[in-house]
């Protein structure tokens, strides 16, 4: 009840999983991110499954992640309490949540004029 | 009222070099041209272009960038920088 009254705000979560695992651990780990998220009353929008990338420097001696993109809504209370639960998921190498107004459906940017 | 809409006047310089002020071409914010809205840290090929070999950041007096995008652009470097889409220092 608490949280129908409260405002849910549309977030945008990149998370960085170790790519040193096997699939099924990942996934795993994946699905504990997005329940993480369900349970406290949010709704997972939209996920980006982006793949394995080379980091732009090494984290805990790895040099590659495995990238997702996970739009989301949720309460705006309950964030503090996700990163507490982010913070304590080791196979999360890094993750940024920022507040967003659109959903991005495709991964795609405008280009710039030549400098 | 959008902060784009904001006149880009241009100031009158004092140069000690003789060439011609009115001859030199302004540079214009990129951004800008391109119509953007926001930038955003995921866009890696973007931002790139305004970092260094070594991962600063480029001053504005150089890229030509407005002071709007230049916060935004700061912002989202340091974004994708802490999610190691971009180096914090690059040393090849």
């Amino acid at each position: 009840m608490k949280q129908q009254q409260e405002k849910q705000m549309l977030y945008e979560g990149m998370y960085v999983l170790n790519a040193h695992i096997s699939d099924e651990t990942r996934n795993h780990a994946f699905e504990k991110i997005k329940s993480g998220i369900t349970n406290r009353g949010g709704e997972i929008v939209k996920v980006h499954d982006q793949g394995r990338r080379r980091l732009a420097y090494e984290i805990n001696r790895q040099k590659e992640g495995y990238y997702y993109l996970v739009y989301f809504r949720l309460p705006t209370s309950d964030m503090n309490d996700l990163w507490q639960e982010y913070h304590l998921n080791e196979n999360l190498l890094r993750f940024l949540t920022i507040q967003t107004d659109k959903v991005m459906d495709e991964i795609k940017f405008k280009q710039l004029p030549e400098l | 009222m959008s902060m784009m809409s904001q006149k880009f006047a241009p100031k009158k310089r004092m140069s000690a070099d003789p060439v011609d002020p009115k001859s030199r071409k302004r540079k214009r914010c990129p951004f800008q041209i391109a119509n953007f809205e926001d930038v955003d840290y995921k866009d890696i090929d973007t931002l790139s272009k305004f970092i260094t070999e070594r991962g600063k950041i480029l001053p504005r007096r150089i890229t030509g960038v407005s002071a709007y995008f230049q916060r935004r652009l700061a912002k989202a470097i340091k974004q994708a920088r802490h999610i190691a889409l971009l180096p914090f220092v690059a040393d090849n």
